[in-house]
């Protein structure tokens, strides 16, 4: 049964969201004030809190955009990082080397992306399960080999890309956390409807055939085709997009943010908040993009927490703290 | 030519390790269905278990191997009660996930506890049998004494295997349950009891790998993910299920990852492992030796 988006409930939440900024600005003047006065123990600053709430709502998008193959589809995808280093190096080569416009590499990304989807979807479409998981896992890799070696391609070692510019809105320079935000805010907001229009449409009805049973799908006349390869193209572009938006947003992007864990890190929003559901993904990504960053000084050791986070939630609950499937 | 034969017997003694690891994927592949992702890590752990004996506890090289064996096959028998048990009726797609998350875990702990640099294998601690001085070859190669261990040790492992799985009541047991394993619990053989022994003997001789590895190259936590990764693909080379095909997949892939990075550019020897591995799955799932089935579940 298709839901409705604009219910009185997330109106005010939409508003709250957009006045966030204010908010921590505000309250980090109050907090500085009441610091100098030894009221209070430092807090973390506004900016450090914006930044970690941008790149929540980045991996918000990413957890979205993986969310379409394996909860839509049920194809386990292990290499979605792929997309994500496409779109990420596709707007930095683009804006760092030749200078293009940020608002004109954006779309060029996501049409990128979803044309690697497409590439990587035409010989993978009669595998199913762990071969599927294989290969979509075999080609991120490569990808990742291809930008840490190719020093021709890339400019730089290890794939260093180096002094991204900021997006120019109007000769307005897009830096500023605060902006970043919105920024980010209106790239989610439109992924948020994409993907509920897309879920709540005959593509979506068919793909959760798909999911249930592939035969019966095909035998009810769904042409498995054209249906997965349009759910590749889709979270492919919807993963070229966040890779744009976090290049410009690091500013110096290198092929170190684009490892193996990386699709696994995503992988787990999604399981964590229930395959197969916008607001899991949404959920599932705000709580491990938060911890995620507040465990960034920890390293590598962080993935630990998510390694145990994969096995408690197979365990326990395997459909997620949300879920649209049925408990079979 | 020398070159080219050093790089050769490079590719075997590559090729045995991978074999070593590959028939732990295969093995458990064939009864149960499910990628054992943390199967790499016990590996890795393999190689820190005996560094631990050599160094910490000053134990003989020649002690430290089996006591690793048994450690290893110790923590993959609980790896299965404690995480792949209890998803046995389960949606396959839960027990990879599960797997990728054990695989997570175990790397991440073996860097906690152990830090991410790299540790080399105490030469003193190293037996004098396998430090010795090349032997020469013919047209001016060389070749190691470790290296001519590493390939003899395999050999001999995997016809030990061989013999195991086709001589031996629990071996018949085995190949029932990669059979079918409904059908061999209703002839009475105690699966559970047959995936534990699977899981056990993949991981005492994933242990072995790990330590010849960690005697040639270095001990590192990362290390279970890459050789890991290989070896897998070398199971998909040879058919996953297949033990043969296992041992002749890591054979074909690691002398094609030594000529790879010898003559293209040893920056790509994991792509390598990439390439076949894709290339494998999408013309040829069914492997090298694999019985032919278009798709699998």
């Amino acid at each position: 049964m298709p839901k409705k988006l604009f219910t009185p409930k997330t109106i005010i939440f939409v508003v709250a969201v957009c006045l966030f900024p204010l908010l921590a600005y505000g309250s980090d003047r109050i907090v500085d004030l009441l610091y100098e006065r030894g009221l209070l123990l430092p807090l973390p600053s506004a900016r450090y809190i914006l930044r970690v709430v941008v790149m929540a709502c980045l991996y918000m998008l990413l957890a979205l955009g993986l969310n379409i193959v394996p909860g839509f589809t049920g194809l386990l995808d292990l290499g979605y990082v792929g997309f994500y280093l496409v779109g990420g190096y596709t707007a930095g080569l683009l804006m760092a080397r030749l200078g293009w416009s940020y608002w004109i590499v954006l779309p060029l990304a996501a049409i990128h992306g979803a044309l690697w989807g497409l590439l990587r979807g035409a010989p993978t479409l009669r595998l199913t399960g762990d071969y599927f998981a294989i290969v979509t896992f075999g080609f991120s890799e490569l990808l990742f080999r291809i930008v840490k070696n190719e020093e021709w391609l890339i400019g730089g070692p290890n794939g260093f890309v180096n002094d991204i510019p900021a997006p120019n809105l109007f000769g307005l320079e897009l830096y500023k956390y605060w902006q970043q935000y919105y920024h980010i805010l209106i790239l989610l907001g439109l992924t948020v409807i994409v993907v509920h229009r897309l879920q709540n449409s005959r593509v979506g009805r068919a793909w959760a055939a798909i999911r249930e049973d592939e035969r019966a799908a095909e035998s009810m006349g769904i042409n498995l085709r054209e249906y997965k390869s349009l759910a590749f193209a889709v979270s492919a572009a919807i993963g070229a997009v966040g890779g744009a938006f976090f290049a410009q947003f690091q500013v110096n992007i290198s092929a170190g943010a684009f490892e193996f864990w990386e699709s696994i890190f995503i992988l787990c929003m999604v399981v964590l908040g229930g395959m197969g559901t916008i607001k899991g993904s949404v959920i599932g990504a705000g709580i491990l993009g938060v911890l995620g960053e507040l465990l960034r000084p920890f390293g590598g050791a962080r993935y630990l927490i998510f390694g145990i986070i994969l096995i408690l939630m197979m365990r326990f609950r395997p459909a997620g703290l949300l879920s649209a499937r049925e408990q079979d | 030519m020398a070159q080219f034969l050093e790089q050769i017997i490079n590719g075997l003694v590559l090729g045995g390790i991978y074999a070593l690891i590959a028939v732990g994927y295969t093995m458990v592949y064939g009864i149960i269905q499910l990628i054992n992702f943390a199967h790499g890590e016990i590996f890795m752990f393999g190689a820190y278990f005996a560094f631990l004996c050599v160094t910490t506890f000053g134990l003989s090289f020649w002690v430290a191997l089996p006591l690793s064996m048994g450690m290893c096959a110790l923590m993959g028998m609980l790896i299965d009660f404690v995480a792949y048990r209890p998803l046995r009726d389960a949606p396959r797609l839960s027990a990879l996930i599960t797997a990728i998350g054990m695989s997570l875990v175990l790397q991440n702990l073996a860097r906690l506890i152990w830090g991410a640099r790299w540790r080399k294998f105490p030469a003193d601690a190293t037996p004098t049998l396998l430090t010795g001085n090349a032997i020469p070859l013919p047209g001016g190669a060389q070749v190691s004494f470790l290296d001519v261990f590493i390939i003899l040790l395999a050999v001999g492992l995997m016809i030990g295997l061989n013999r195991l799985i086709h001589l031996t009541k629990i071996g018949k047991a085995m190949r029932a349950c990669a059979q079918n394993r409904i059908a061999a619990s209703l002839m009475g053989i105690d699966t559970n009891r047959v995936i534990t022994v699977t899981f056990a003997i993949g991981s005492a001789l994933g242990a072995v790998a790990g330590v010849m590895v960690g005697l040639r190259e270095v001990t590192e936590p990362a290390m279970g993910y890459y050789k890991g990764v290989a070896a897998f693909a070398a199971a998909v080379l040879g058919g996953i299920g297949n033990i043969t095909g296992a041992m002749l997949g890591g054979v074909v892939l690691g002398v094609a990852e030594a000529l790879g990075a010898g003559y293209i550019s040893s920056e790509y020897r994991l792509a390598i492992a990439y390439i076949i591995m894709i290339l494998v799955i999408i013309f040829r799932p069914s492997g090298l030796l694999g019985k032919s089935t278009a798709t699998r579940a």
